[in-house]
């Protein structure tokens, strides 16, 4: 059993007059000590599908359908009881803006006190203490952090408390939203390097979303690759990302620099993200693809094994050619 | 360009449609610049007039009935709202204008002039205004200019607070900074640049000040600090004031008159607000 | 609450800094009321004298109190040492000592401001945290509408419309002064008696307050409610009640803490007012009658005692306010 097994996901937003379709049917799994990027540019729907899976979208105005089993129980139909059990405890998050990930009014310590209660309400309080200053010291920060509030830690520092707050139960699956684009590289590098160890090192499975491509690069093994809220490629790292089968992921590389330091070939892809309130006819990328066909925008284009996991949604694939030729 | 302009005007529609205290304000504000204008029109009596029936109750002769001199009140409000609109709107404007100003400058110079003016703001905030404006008043006269230019000068601060922010904001801006680099002076990129972007919540502020300034003078009038010479719905209350309970017509009128008023201009700044800020708009 | 030495360090610059500028909106007060007196249309000494023809002995005596003859720097040196021992001068009305005129009303006057101050700070916020939890129901835009309806209401006005709707309909409380005249209760019913002069003054008062409440209690709570830290929290499982407990409201009563200072600071302009309509012997009566009879040096006293007031309490909001809030400390 695969610890996370996101199938079919298509999640909605309702609002006054329309509809957005904002992911739509994503299927996605993630084994034990795995590591999965999630790329895509802003609006892919990326976040969306993390925050569907960690149940937090306001449930008034979405509409999800699919299943996401984590250990085989569905999150989508679990009871209040039963989420409340398993969040933290088997899943955890940290969020893009980590200066606001706490209250800041109240210090971090009796935060991750608080947090820690949630699910042992009647551990002593020095065992909990010992475990908070014990957690600090894992991400290098000092002892003084536990009496702190917020602001008065720098970007890095409170990405690290973050951290430390999601691993406080030593979940099984980490994911992490955007969390270090906002730190200089420096330190992003710093904080990555620290966190591949911690995992290794609690076992640990991550999920990674961003837009960066490096990041996924240098951190994950597998990459699934999210346009307008469809999977247009996923597979391992070393496949994707080198020789990219999707026209759109092919795009995304080259509007970053390269890994191995050129910095020559920083191409946009033309264009805008399609409106997401009108569901498409045919494939979402269609509109700015440089192969585009005219069966391209009559038909959507599913994603298809081509061996080793590999699995690509285009047409020209599927057809037979290669974009890369 | 025809299609382009339509599509404009149906944005703008949806805006006041989606938007109820906008929506309401606007009705509301055509409502009241209707009566400032035609009113005097409209009324069946010359204000002034001391008719023989002196505390009518409403009837058919004096829809809103008399007061104690025999002034029909329904041809007094309907004179008075013109009064309380050009306090309103002068008062204001006088507050943005020097808001505007001074928080412009103290947010575009930065350095010693920001400390100065922002310094001189919060000593603004912490003086206890309508009581400064009353006594102004009391000693320079209550004549209706005086009152406007009180209320005008004690209710800027807010106005430049929120214009130093938006100057601090723009000034940080690209293009402010390529107007830097191309030689354009400093007081020429804020009036050219830093003003017109900064605008649009000074005007939502200034609507919500047209409401105070509008509070302020009823405040007035009910001290006998009202200008004697013209007609304003707070005078209309205060001479009512001492005929009630029996004559109750005298007060009830001219003060739902002035609910209605200040709500509205409520209604608009808020509406205003929500549109700046949807943000906010998705918390309603 | 436990604060550090780096942090006490801060929060002294901090309260130095406030009281700073809460003198300097003293002196501004004074200085204010020095030069209105002196540029009002006619002769100051008539304004001091508080008396339309005083006879020339007290000019003379008034014009060596007040060192009318000498440098306008020294006049204001001896004005300053004046209200330094609190000498505001003489009333026009009743010659009394304008000290002793507010001393008496001032009893009152708190009276009611802090009663209604506190009913409505209690009503508004409850009313606008619940509206916030049941944001875009029914009952949250029944409540925002009334709170709109409120704001725009002269508060004379609604005390003039509580009169009608209580002295000429329901009868149920008196409509003027503190007590009754004839009742000459003791104990008890003298409380009693009072309780019920207090009340339509007090309602008035707690009606044209509770908006301000609502609004910061419903917006504030809104606010935190949308911040990230709360996704944070809901992501590890805490109960939403908690949350909303612990979280939600330690940072959305800061708002309210200053909103209720400021009140507080104002309370004596906001109460002037409904004193006035409903004959409450207070400081608005002495206001109005001030006014009416151009008497400057009571008017001047009130005004010096408002500024003091309203500086002292915005300094004392900003204490109050750096200790719930620790972010104000670092500025």
């Amino acid at each position: 059993m695969s610890l996370l097994e996101i199938k079919n996901v298509s999640i909605n937003y309702h609002t006054n007059d329309k509809t957005v379709y904002a992911v739509q049917d994503v299927s996605l799994t993630v084994e034990e000590e795995d590591s999965v990027g999630i790329v895509g540019e802003s609006g892919s729907g990326k976040s969306t599908l993390a925050m569907g899976i960690l149940r937090l979208l306001p449930e008034n105005i979405i509409e999800t359908s699919g299943e996401a089993l984590l250990n085989g129980e569905d999150i989508f139909t679990m009871s209040t009881e039963e989420l409340q059990k398993v969040r933290w405890t088997q899943m955890s998050v940290v969020f893009q803006k980590a200066m606001n990930a706490l209250s800041p009014v109240h210090r971090i310590g009796k935060q991750m006190e608080d947090i820690y209660r949630v699910h042992y309400p009647d551990e002593p309080k020095e065992n909990i203490t010992k475990r908070i200053y014990d957690l600090l010291k894992l991400v290098n920060l000092s002892d003084r952090v536990y009496m702190s509030y917020p602001h008065e830690l720098s970007g890095g520092m409170m990405q690290r408390v973050a951290i430390a707050l999601a691993l406080i139960f030593e979940p099984k699956l980490l994911i992490m939203d955007e969390a270090t684009t906002a730190l200089d590289v420096v330190t992003q590098t710093q904080i990555l390097n620290e966190i591949m160890q911690l995992e290794k090192n609690m076992k640990i499975a991550r999920i990674m979303i961003t837009h960066d491509m490096s990041v996924v690069a240098s951190t994950c093994k597998k990459v699934v690759v999210m346009y307008a809220g469809r999977v247009m490629e996923e597979g391992k790292v070393e496949n994707v990302l080198v020789t990219p089968q999707h026209p759109y992921t092919k795009g995304l590389l080259n509007s970053f620099p390269s890994f191995t330091g050129e910095k020559t070939n920083l191409k946009g892809i033309e264009g805008n993200l399609p409106d997401m309130s009108i569901y498409p006819t045919g494939c979402v990328f269609a509109d700015r693809c440089p192969f585009a066909k005219e069966r391209c925008h009559k038909e959507i284009p599913q994603l298809k094994d081509y061996g080793d996991n590999w699995k690509v949604a285009c047409f020209l694939k599927e057809e037979g050619g290669n974009i890369n030729e | 360009m025809a299609k382009n302009k339509k599509n404009t005007f149906t944005k703008i529609l949806k805006t006041i449609n989606g938007n109820i205290q906008l929506k309401l304000g606007l009705i509301f504000l055509a409502i009241l610049l209707f009566i400032a204008f035609f009113g005097p029109v409209f009324a069946p009596y010359n204000p002034y007039r001391l008719n023989d029936d002196l505390l009518m109750a409403p009837c058919a002769k004096y829809p809103l009935g008399t007061d104690n001199l025999g002034h029909d009140i329904l041809s007094q409000i309907l004179y008075g709202a013109s009064t309380s609109l050009k306090i309103g709107f002068i008062a204001a404007m006088i507050s943005a204008i020097i808001g505007v100003t001074l928080g412009g400058i103290a947010g575009f110079y930065g350095g010693w002039i920001d400390q100065l003016l922002n310094e001189v703001m919060n000593i603004f905030l912490m003086l206890p205004d309508f009581f400064l404006i009353l006594m102004i008043i009391a000693t320079f006269g209550s004549s209706m200019m005086n009152v406007m230019i009180v209320i005008g000068m004690t209710s800027w601060v807010g106005n430049a607070r929120l214009m130093r922010a938006q100057a601090k904001a723009i000034k940080e801006r690209t293009f402010i900074q390529s107007s830097f680099s191309m030689g354009e002076s400093k007081a020429s990129i804020l009036v050219h640049h830093v003003l017109p972007n900064g605008i649009f919540p000074i005007i939502a502020n200034t609507t919500m000040n047209i409401s105070g300034a509008i509070l302020t003078e009823a405040g007035l009038s009910f001290l006998g600090l009202g200008d004697p010479n013209v007609i304003s719905w707070g005078q209309i209350i205060t001479a009512g004031k001492a005929y009630l309970p029996k004559c109750w017509w005298i007060c009830t009128f001219p003060g739902l008159m002035t609910i209605f008023t200040v709500l509205t201009f409520f209604l608009l700044g808020e509406g205003i607000n929500r549109v700046l800020s949807p943000k906010m708009d998705a918390n309603k | 609450m436990f604060i550090s030495k780096a942090e006490e360090k801060l929060v002294k610059r901090f309260i130095l800094k406030r009281l700073f500028s809460g003198t300097i909106v003293v002196l501004f007060s004074v200085l204010f009321n020095f030069v209105i007196i002196r540029m009002a249309p006619g002769d100051p000494t008539r304004l001091l004298a508080g008396k339309d023809n005083p006879s020339p002995e007290m000019i003379a005596a008034l014009r060596e109190k007040y060192g009318l003859n000498k440098p306008v720097l020294e006049q204001f040196w001896i004005y300053l040492k004046q209200l330094a021992h609190g000498d505001f001068g003489y009333s026009y009305v009743s010659t009394a000592k304008v000290w002793d005129l507010i001393e008496t009303r001032l009893g009152p006057t708190f009276l009611i401001a802090l009663t209604g101050a506190v009913i409505a700070l209690v009503l508004g916020t409850l009313l606008g945290v619940f509206a916030a939890r049941k944001k875009g129901s029914k009952f949250d835009i029944f409540l925002c509408g009334i709170s709109y309806f409120f704001d725009s209401t002269p508060s004379f006005w609604l005390g003039l419309m509580m009169i009608l709707l209580f002295a000429s309909i329901l009868k149920w409380f008196p409509t003027y002064g503190m007590y009754s005249l004839r009742g000459n209760y003791t104990g008890i019913a003298k409380v009693l008696d009072l309780l019920r002069h207090m009340f339509l003054p007090v309602t008035t008062l707690v009606l044209i307050d509770i908006p301000y409440f609502f609004r910061i209690a419903r917006s504030s709570v809104l606010q935190t409610m949308s911040e990230d830290f709360i996704m944070t929290l809901r992501a590890t499982g805490m109960p939403e009640k908690k949350i909303f407990n612990k979280y939600v409201m330690r940072n959305a009563i800061i708002p309210t803490v200053t909103v209720f200072g400021i009140t507080l600071a104002y309370m004596i302009t906001g109460v002037s007012m409904i004193e006035i309509v409903f004959a409450w012997p207070g400081m608005g009566r002495l206001m109005l009658d001030s006014i009416t009879r151009r008497d400057y040096p009571t008017l001047s006293a009130i005004y010096l005692m408002l500024s003091i007031s309203v500086a002292v309490m915005t300094v004392v909001v900003d204490i109050v306010y750096a200790w719930i809030d620790p972010r104000i400390r670092i500025e």
